[in-house]
Formats: C-alpha cells, structure tokens, sequence
C-alpha cells in the first residue's frame, strides 16, 4: 500500500479502444487505463461533446492515449478498424443503432478482431420501450427511487438529485466488471463476446436493498427523516455548537453509551429520541462531543467540509497513500483528482498521464500503425485525422 | 451455459454491502461463492434488504477464533481463487489468516480487502459505518439540500462506489494471475468509493476560473439538474432531462401550453425576473396535469422524462424499460416467500449470468462444504461452532 513504486498494473499488455464520449462511456476505460491497460480514446477531429463542460470532461480521461479522427470517412473508419485489430477490447457509449450506422458495431469488429471483447454503455438498455432515448443521469436517480429517498419525499419534501452524477458513473463501473469478466474469460477459453450495461441498470442496483412481495407489499427498508438528517436517532446527523457530528450506534451499548454520554436516560423511547439528543449536541462543539463519544465506544464522525473537494485532494494520508493523482495538463496546469481506487501488491499502479488534448497521441498512434508523414500530413489536410498544433487554442 | 467466472471459486468474509454486494456481481456471472460467517451468522443478516446482496451463494460457519476453525478454513481457502474480507486492517492478521500468513501457502490465492480506510490512514483504527465515511470524506457537506449544513445520503454512497471496487479488482488480479501464475493482495477502502463519485466535481486545476468552477460548483438551491424536477397534479414528481439524444417533435412549452419567450432571444439572457416568471408559469403548468398522461406525451414527442418513483414501485408497476431489462425478477426466499428484486445488471452474450438461488441459511452448507475440504463428520460441529 505504501510502496510508492510504479509498476505497470495487473492489467499491463492488455489494449481498449475507447470510441465513448461524455461520462457514462469514458469513465470506464479511464478507470481500466488506472489497472494498467493501454487505453487509446479515439476522439471525434471536432473533440468529445463533454470537453466544454470541463471538470467532467476531465474526470473521465486520465490515463488515455488519445487519436482524433472522423470516423465517418473510409480512411478514418479504416483506421479505427486497423486499432481494434490491435486491441482486445472496444468500449463504447454510442446510442443504439449509432454503432452499426458508424461500422463499428460488434459485427465489424468481430470481423476485423475475431476474439474482441465489445462492450456498449446504454442510458436506458439494449431492448425495450425506451431503448432508443439516451438521457442523463437524473433520469435514473429518479425511476430508481433515489432521489425520492434522498429528499424524503414520503414526509412531504421535494425529491433531492444527487449531485454526485453517480448512475452514469454506475453504467461504466458495472462496464468495468463486465469488460474485465469477459477478458478473464478470455484468457481461459480465447474466445471474446458481446456485453452491455445501462444507466438505469446502475441506479437499480444502488436501490437493491428494494423487495416487494406479490401482492405488491413492500419489505420495510430504512428511510430517511423529514430533516434528512437520519434513518434513526441512533444513526443520523447532529448539529453541534460549531458543525455537525455524525453518529452512529448501532449495537445496543451503542445506544445506551450515545445516551449516557449526552445525559438523556437511556431507557427513552428511541422513535422519540430526537429532540432531546439535539438539544444536548448544540451545547457544545463538534470536536469535543466527538472526542467524548470517542471514550465512550460509540461510532462517530465529525463531518468535514470538503472546500470542494480541495481539503480531500491535499489531505496528507490522502496524498501518501496514493488516493491523490496530479499531473501536469500543457494548457490547464496542475491537475489534482482522486488517485488510485484499487491498489494491487504485486502489480502496483499509480495514474500519472493527464486528461489528452484533442489527438494528442495522433502522430504516435499513426506511426504505429505504419502511416508515413507525408500520409499523415495528408490525413490531416483532407480532415480525417487532427492533432494539437500552433493553432490548437483554448481547445482542452 | 456456464458463466465467465465458471469454476472460480470465492470466500466471501465480509459483512455489510461493499463485500457482499460487490461479490454478488461474481456470482452471478458463474463464480462457486461461499460465505464464511461467524458462528451465528453475520450480524448484517438482520437487515432484510441483506437477502439481495447476499444471494447466489452457499453459507458456512467457521470459528475462526479456535484452533480447528482456522485449521479447516486454512484447508478450505486452499480450494479458493479468491479471498474477500472486510475488517479493519490487523483483524485478519490477529485471527491467523492475514495476507502475509496465507498468501505466503497460497501463492495463486487472490486477497482482497476492503476496510472502511486504507491501512496507514490516519482513520484505519475507526469504526467504519457507511454513514462515518460519508461524513469524514465530505460526501455529506458536498451534497446540498433544503437546508445549510450537511445531508445525509439515503443511498450509502461510499459502499456503493466499493461495491465496483471489489469486483474489479478481484477481475484484474485474477486476469494478472493468468499471465504471472501469482496471485496478490487487491486492497480498496470505502473511502475509495466515496471518492469514486467525486470524479465530475472534485478536482483541483490550476488554472481553472469561476465559471469553470460554477458550472459544477454546489449551490443554494441545488443546481441545474435538481432544476428539472417538476411537481405535477397529486403532489407527483416528474424529473425531465435536458436532453434525450432524439430530436424532440414538440417543445415542453409546446405540450404545456406555456408561451415561449421569442425565438430571437436567448431564456438564459433574459432578465432575471423574467426567467424566474417563465420558470413559474411552467410550474404552474406542470402542476394542472396528471402525471402519467405528462410522461406519455413527453415520450411520444421525444422529450425524455422520468417519474420520481420509489424503487419498490419500480419493481412493483414495473417500471417497462427495468423490466424489458430482465431486471425484475421473482427470487424464493426460504423464510419470507416469494420476493419481486433485482436482476442481474451485466449482460454478457457468450456466457449470460443468473442468479443462483436464494440468501442461504447461516451455515445451510456446512457439512456438504467441510467433508469436502476433509474435516470429519464428527469435527464439523467444533469448526463450524455454535449456532
């Protein structure tokens, strides 16, 4: 864990071309480009649509190799053909049927790689009534009831998004699984597959605790107060003199410990609880009631404010222990983001490439695949290939 | 058809929904899973939603505390590929099962943990609750609500980013393994998750400016997205996207009935009390219509739209695209009968997944799983430990 060598990840000589844009389709590969695999973003010459929107765009590229090329000409769908013959993996976000139009769907890439392992990301799924939408995020957090817990709006409240974007994020995570299922498989059998995974799929399994019985009754399942503070005066929020402390006493001691420490008689009614805790945490502050709660055994947490994230991103044990990436961008600078998110003993990995201009590898990846440079001069001026030069602008 | 992870075999020792959940991913893509719990049971096993995460396996008990506990689990892990635990660092080590001590026997055996924080941090010795790490990674600050101060996160936030954590890097070692003959130590944290889905609004860049930062910066009240949420008739919900990937046919002003601004201007540059006005009348109009009726003819003109339902309406109605999934399924439960849950999320065409039957009894497989790995009838008893 604290070795700070870096090796090449456990997924070292492994490659995925990454036709995605937006996030649902590269967060994956970048998180697969962190366990070591060659990831090559095959970019649009016009950029990925998520580039103007900035921090997430950025979110969901370090790691990659990118090549700018259109595609949509012969000589650019060549090209991608000519990578997926090279690879063993393609990742994708595309809507349904986009693929096919491009001829970049499994098909084709089956017959340029017969043991390519294909993965689609869709925003609702591969069949079915909305299959041919695509949508964002906040569609998922609503039809899988998350934003309807996280605003309590069974007390009356308003339903609460998450600003986290963490279905799109779901969608490329189980991608990651799925691809990496399909390589191990792979590896055993050689043959490859076809796999899919969906935004909507993401958000159900973030409500898995979710069962009804036939009859349409369902399973109690904890939810939140009005205040959302809490699931239970045991395991909730409390606001202090200075901030806030979250408890979190669920063994039985727990509870009787959290009320002797606050001086309220342990045998009180627990659904009734509430008013007499807070009145007592708002006496004093966070960092004393925590460090009483500390001594006697209940869970607790003061709860930091991030600053945006800046005090998690320079926070020393986050930094040591590799939790923390920073890199140098040639335009944007100093980049810090969260680092690792696996580490490996043997095979040890730290992300250290920066989010790629539009066809930052461009020239590389060419050479590679055996194209002059006069052809790719060539490439450039008939528009189906492009690469950062003097005139490549405030372009990220 | 067998699965992809056909004949891989996992010991799940963890409790609680990073481990469980995150190997229930494996599971269900054919990996031979067994839970080894406490005698007892897992104290998690209260918790009813826990049916779901831990199905798709067999359950034993071990007593890992007595000699014969860890003599018969160290001849059981010798049959395993993988290895999941969820204590805090030094837990394993102290019960004789540690890394160092089995994978020094098991060299092939991959070890994967996942405690609340990463050893070495400053917070490994602390109890480890999804709320705690929500609070101490600043999830909950970050999350903005109806009032100042922080909110607490009804989907456990930084369990649920672990739960894709584990299974990955389970996948990656065993695919490393293939190649190296060796097997590893895979270490993730809950404070990882957390900071997984900091990814579109956590970082640091140098030479951003504000609008940079304001484009995803939190705000009061919550931002572009929380935005669309529209209240219609019945104090119903409906969450409409501000794009759908399709052209739409008709305007939501167009369906409302609510009179745009002119097309030569921009909503966004308008003045501010007249944006607010056409924000209000658009309200006002959400809130004259019934809300299936809105849903079906923002759909039909291409307009993508989501009811802001409960998940246990999802799986009851259901929801059609959930279901044309194969995402709600009918699994039987020994105890409480038949239960409408969540299917399988990850599709693969070669080598489909399933759900392998039901949340197992504390310890259901006790003497079919020891007499395999050579303990005698009679000793089953003293490994397995009391009930």
């Amino acid at each position: 864990m604290t070795d700070q060598t870096n090796g090449t990840g456990p997924l070292a000589g492994l490659r995925l071309i990454d036709f995605g844009q937006y996030l649902a389709g590269p967060f994956g590969p970048m998180i697969l480009a962190d366990l070591g695999m060659d990831v090559i973003k095959v970019e649009p010459v016009t950029g990925d649509g998520m580039r103007m929107a900035g921090k997430p765009f950025f979110g969901c590229q370090r790691g990659k190799r990118d090549i700018a090329l259109n595609a949509k000409t012969p000589a650019g769908h060549e090209l991608a053909l000519e990578l997926v013959r090279r690879a063993d993996a393609v990742h994708h976000n595309m809507t349904k049927g986009t693929a096919a139009k491009l001829g970049l769907d499994y098909e084709a890439c089956k017959a340029a790689k017969p043991d390519i392992v294909y993965c689609n990301t869709y925003a609702y799924g591969l069949k079915g009534p909305l299959s041919h939408f695509g949508g964002l995020d906040p569609l998922y957090q609503a039809a899988t009831g998350l934003e309807y817990e996280a605003g309590a709006t069974q007390h009356g409240n308003d339903p609460l998004y998450y600003r986290f974007g963490m279905c799109d994020a779901a969608n490329a995570m189980l991608s990651v699984v799925g691809v990496l299922a399909a390589l191990l498989h792979h590896e055993r059998t050689g043959e490859g597959q076809e796999l899919w995974t969906s935004l909507l799929d993401g958000g159900a399994v973030f409500a898995s605790d979710a069962m009804v019985k036939p009859d349409g009754t369902p399973v109690p399942r904890p939810r939140l107060d009005k205040a959302t503070t809490g699931i239970d005066p045991g395991y909730r929020l409390y606001e202090t003199q200075d901030g806030w402390v979250q408890v979190a006493a669920v063994k039985p001691d727990h509870w009787d410990a959290l009320c002797t420490t606050l001086r309220v008689d342990p045998s009180i009614d627990r659904t009734t609880a509430d008013a007499q805790l807070e009145m007592r945490f708002r006496t004093r502050t966070a960092v004393s009631w925590s460090y009483h709660l500390d001594d006697a055994g209940v869970p607790n947490e003061i709860v930091v404010d991030p600053k945006g994230g800046d005090l998690a991103l320079f926070d020393a044990d986050n930094d040591r222990l590799g939790l923390v990436a920073d890199y140098e961008h040639p335009i944007m600078g100093a980049i810090r983001q969260f680092g690792s998110t696996i580490d490996f003993s043997e095979t040890p990995f730290r992300p250290n490439r920066p989010p790629p201009r539009i066809g930052e590898d461009t020239k590389e990846i060419l050479a590679w695949l055996g194209v002059g440079e006069a052809r790719m001069t060539e490439l450039k001026d008939e528009g189906v290939v492009t690469w950062p030069d003097e005139s490549y602008a405030a372009a990220w | 058809m067998a699965g992809a992870l056909d004949g891989i075999r996992i010991l799940d020792l963890s409790w609680g929904i990073a481990g469980p959940l995150g190997v229930l991913l494996l599971a269900e893509q054919g990996a031979d899973v067994i839970k080894v719990e406490p005698p007892g049971g897992d104290p998690f096993r209260m918790y009813d939603g826990y049916k779901v995460w831990t199905r798709s396996r067999r359950s034993v008990t071990c007593d890992l505390k007595s000699e014969a506990g860890v003599a018969a689990f160290r001849k059981l892990a010798a049959t395993a590929d993988v290895l999941v635990e969820s204590f805090r660092p030094g837990v394993m080590d102290r019960l004789g099962v540690g890394y160092d001590s089995l994978g020094a026997d098991l060299p092939r055996l991959v070890y994967c943990s996942v405690p609340a924080y990463p050893p070495g941090h400053r917070l490994a010795h602390r109890p480890g609750y999804d709320a705690l790490v929500q609070a101490s990674s600043g999830q909950q600050w970050e999350q903005p609500g109806w009032r100042p101060g922080p909110i607490f996160l009804h989907m456990p936030m930084p369990s649920m980013g672990s739960i894709f954590l584990v299974p990955s890097g389970v996948l990656a070692a065993l695919i490393s393994r293939e190649r190296t003959g060796r097997g590893q130590h895979v270490s993730t944290s809950l404070l990882q998750g957390a900071f997984l889905y900091t990814t579109q609004i956590w970082q640091h860049i140098e030479k951003a400016n504000a609008a940079f930062h304001e484009l995803m910066g939190k705000s009061y009240p919550p931002g572009v997205h929380q935005g669309m949420i529209f209240e219609c008739a019945d104090h119903e919900f409906v969450h409409v996207s501000v794009m759908s990937g399709l052209a739409p046919k008709k305007t939501m002003d167009e369906i409302l009935g609510v009179t745009p601004p002119p097309a030569d201007q921009l909503e966004g540059l308008l003045p501010l009390q007249q944006q607010v006005l056409m924000n209000d009348r658009r309200r006002d109009a959400f809130k004259e219509r019934k809300r299936e009726e809105l849903v079906d003819e923002f759909q039909a003109n291409n307009i993508a739209v989501e009811s802001v339902i409960t998940m246990e309406e999802a799986l009851t109605r259901p929801h059609p695209q959930l279901d044309a999934n194969g995402m709600v399924v009918t699994v039987d439960d020994p105890d409480l009968g038949p239960l409408i849950q969540v299917g399988v999320p990850i599709n693969l065409f070669g080598t489909p997944g399933e759900i392998r039957g039901p949340q197992p009894r504390v310890g259901e497989h006790n003497v079919e799983v020891w007499s395999e790995v050579g303990v005698d009838a009679g000793d089953v008893a003293a490994v397995a430990g009391g009930a």
